[in-house]
């Protein structure tokens, strides 16, 4: 069947079929992304912590935005070219637009891949340091998890001598951590006392494991397989007997509803109970010699003598010091505590002086001193530019980042005044991507820093977990970068299959190629707003 | 609307010349952000730098729909359909405004302030 206007327009609208669908199809992508620009903007006046502004590198973005355009601009030249009946010149330039989104992508990857590896801190006090973790070492060599990866030195130490798993929530992976971990420091993990249960209705009980078996998933498995028999037994049984026990409380109590006699409704356990199958529902292993477990801080619930992991895993021992060491520390960001200060009445440079971080870290409080030098000239300069209002007032002042916020880029010019030698143009253009080069700038430049457990208000990457800022930033630019992949794909079938519609009905594929550069430039158009929002405001 | 060879011959002119505004208009967003000579309003980021920054990507958004999306030259049912999808994202943005601007809103109500 032909389907008709697809070609020719349609006599009440003047517009081929896919045209209107196109337009419809964009208005509600006006609609998606006008709800996520709003919806920065309400985050962002609400914001009850220092907004993030003009922290994102721009260089990247800057690139982005050069390549969309050229992209919008070739893509309209592919369906002039398709118009004009210029195969050839169609596939150039249908070829640059599809390179430019592939272009855009990769710039997009790195970006994410810089922010998902730099790590953010806290501190209870609100000073926030940034920066990236070391890795566990031993004898110099990287100390490898069960899966063979790198082990960030952010992690709760406890010296381990018992373990208890929740025989239907244990967590596979972590059990086989267990067992690295175990093995790496010569600790055996073996159950402590015989698992025995009642395992058919009426017989003595059977014994499921007996004391000294070492741990193993197999072992957690048999269990947890009786167990949950056991436990899909007994809450048929019980369900039958609170039935019998409602029935017969209803026969009792005509007159009553329901919640005037549900008091006196209780199973009678002296006969429910010789029904039952044992459950076991926790398994304890006692760890021989102790032996110091590592755990990410997001898997446990630590304290002094016993800690729970979130698959409530009990592990019993002693805490011992769990740092979080930063091997190279590049921003010192102390606003969200000096905004923290003038809520409650303090000075901030007062605060600042009175923050764990100044006290503790000699780096930290030499950076913070050469910092307000830094501030004082500043303060000067736009004194001298802008002049004082008739109170003698400046008219333009640092901003609360300018005052508060100590980034890379003043690390780097702090080492610069020291001494230090600038880096190559090649190296320095490649530090707007992927961050500072602490190889090329040295320890001294940024240094590494241990901060206790006890310090830690909150750590994450800078990931959407952060703070509202990189959660509308990711949502927005990750759903952007999905418009563009998919974007991509559709010219890209134009370019590689419309060949055979081009020999048949050139109009038809001008018509559809027109189609998919309007999705594209509605593209680009998201990005052109996208871009100064999110990295110039 | 261009649909002779000649018209797309002479659009294509219009289309570098629109994709040069383009590339310079984010040359100069970029500037005024981030060269602090240009630098309108109070120092750093203000309403005034918001103003501007919206101002040029808005110029730009538009060169870019009237003429690669040729809303220029198109027909009434598109405009309708392109409008009324503004029409929602005002709306939604607008309603949203208000009802933060009523003096019952309280933003503490779910965190127990």
């Amino acid at each position: 069947m032909e389907i008709p206007y697809v070609v020719t327009p349609r006599k009440d609208t003047g517009l081929f079929n896919s045209k209107i669908a196109i337009w419809l199809f964009l208005a509600s992508e006006v609609m998606l992304f006008g709800g996520f620009f709003s919806a920065y903007v309400f985050l962002r006046l609400g914001a009850d912590y220092p907004w993030p502004e003009r922290t994102l590198p721009v260089l990247p973005g800057l690139i982005n935005t050069f390549v969309l355009i050229g992209s919008s601009v070739t893509v309209v030249f592919a369906w002039a070219s398709l118009k004009l009946r210029e195969w050839r010149k169609f596939q150039f330039f249908m070829g640059i637009t599809v390179f430019c989104a592939l272009i855009f992508m990769v710039l997009k990857g790195l970006e994410y891949n810089v922010k998902l590896h730099h790590q953010a801190l806290r501190l209870k006090d609100y000073s926030v340091i940034e920066g990236h973790l070391g890795y566990e070492t031993e004898d110099d060599k990287p100390v490898l998890d069960h899966k063979g990866n790198k082990i960030e030195e952010n992690l709760i130490n406890i010296e381990a001598s018992k373990l208890s798993f929740n025989s239907v929530r244990f967590h596979k992976p972590w059990v086989e951590e267990f067992l690295t971990q175990a093995e790496h420091k010569h600790s055996k993990i073996t159950l402590s006392a015989d698992v025995s249960a009642i395992t058919h209705q009426g017989q003595a009980p059977e014994v499921i494991a007996k004391a000294g078996e070492p741990l193993s998933i197999e072992l957690l498995n048999r269990i947890q397989k009786t167990h949950l028999a056991a436990r899909s037994h007994n809450g048929v049984i019980r369900t039958a007997a609170l039935r019998d026990e409602w029935k017969k409380a209803k026969a009792a109590n005509p007159d009553k509803r329901d919640w005037q006699f549900s008091d006196g409704v209780n199973i009678d356990m002296a006969v429910v109970t010789p029904q039952l199958l044992g459950e076991i529902s926790t398994v304890g292993f006692t760890v021989e010699p102790p032996a110091h477990f590592d755990f990410h801080p997001r898997d446990i619930k630590p304290a002094a003598t016993q800690s729970r992991l979130r698959d409530d895993t009990v592990v019993d021992g002693k805490l011992l010091d769990s740092p979080m060491v930063f091997h190279h520390i590049d921003a010192i960001d102390f606003q969200h505590l000096a905004m923290k200060a003038v809520e409650k009445g303090i000075d901030p440079e007062v605060a600042i002086e009175n923050s764990w971080l100044i006290k503790s870290s000699p780096f930290a409080k030499q950076a913070w001193e050469w910092h307000q030098g830094e501030v004082a000239k500043l303060k000067a300069q736009l004194l001298k530019d802008y002049g004082a209002d008739k109170d003698g007032k400046a008219i333009r002042f640092p901003t609360h980042k300018e005052l508060y916020r100590i980034g890379w880029k003043d690390f780097a010019k702090k080492s610069e005044d020291e001494g230090r030698a600038k880096l190559a143009p090649a190296d320095a253009f490649k530090e707007e991507f992927f961050g500072p080069n602490y190889e090329a700038r040295g320890d001294e430049t940024f240094p590494g820093l241990s901060v206790p457990r006890e310090q830690i208000g909150f750590e994450s990457k800078f990931t959407p977990a952060w703070n509202p800022y990189y959660a509308i930033y990711f949502t927005i630019t990750g759903l952007h970068g999905l418009h563009v992949i998919g974007g991509a794909l559709v010219l890209a079938y134009y370019l590689f299959f419309g060949r055979k519609m081009y020999l048949s009905n050139p109009e038809w594929l001008a018509n559809r190629v027109e189609i998919g550069g309007l999705f594209w430039h509605f593209v680009d158009l998201v990005w052109i707003f996208v871009f100064p929002i999110l990295y110039l405001m | 609307m261009a649909d002779t060879p000649e018209a797309i011959k002479k659009s294509v002119r219009t289309y570098l010349f629109v994709g040069a505004i383009l590339f310079i208009g984010t040359i100069t967003t970029v500037l005024v952000a981030t060269v602090p000579a240009l630098d309108v309003g109070a120092h750093g980021f203000d309403k005034w730098d918001c103003i501007l920054g919206l101002t040029i990507a808005t110029i730009k958004a538009s060169l870019v729909a009237f003429i690669f999306m040729h809303l220029n030259h198109e027909k009434k049912a598109v405009y309708w359909l392109f409008a009324s999808g503004l029409c929602m994202v005002c709306s939604l943005a607008g309603l949203t405004a208000l009802a933060l601007g009523d003096p019952i809103f309280d933003r503490f109500f779910y965190s127990g302030h």
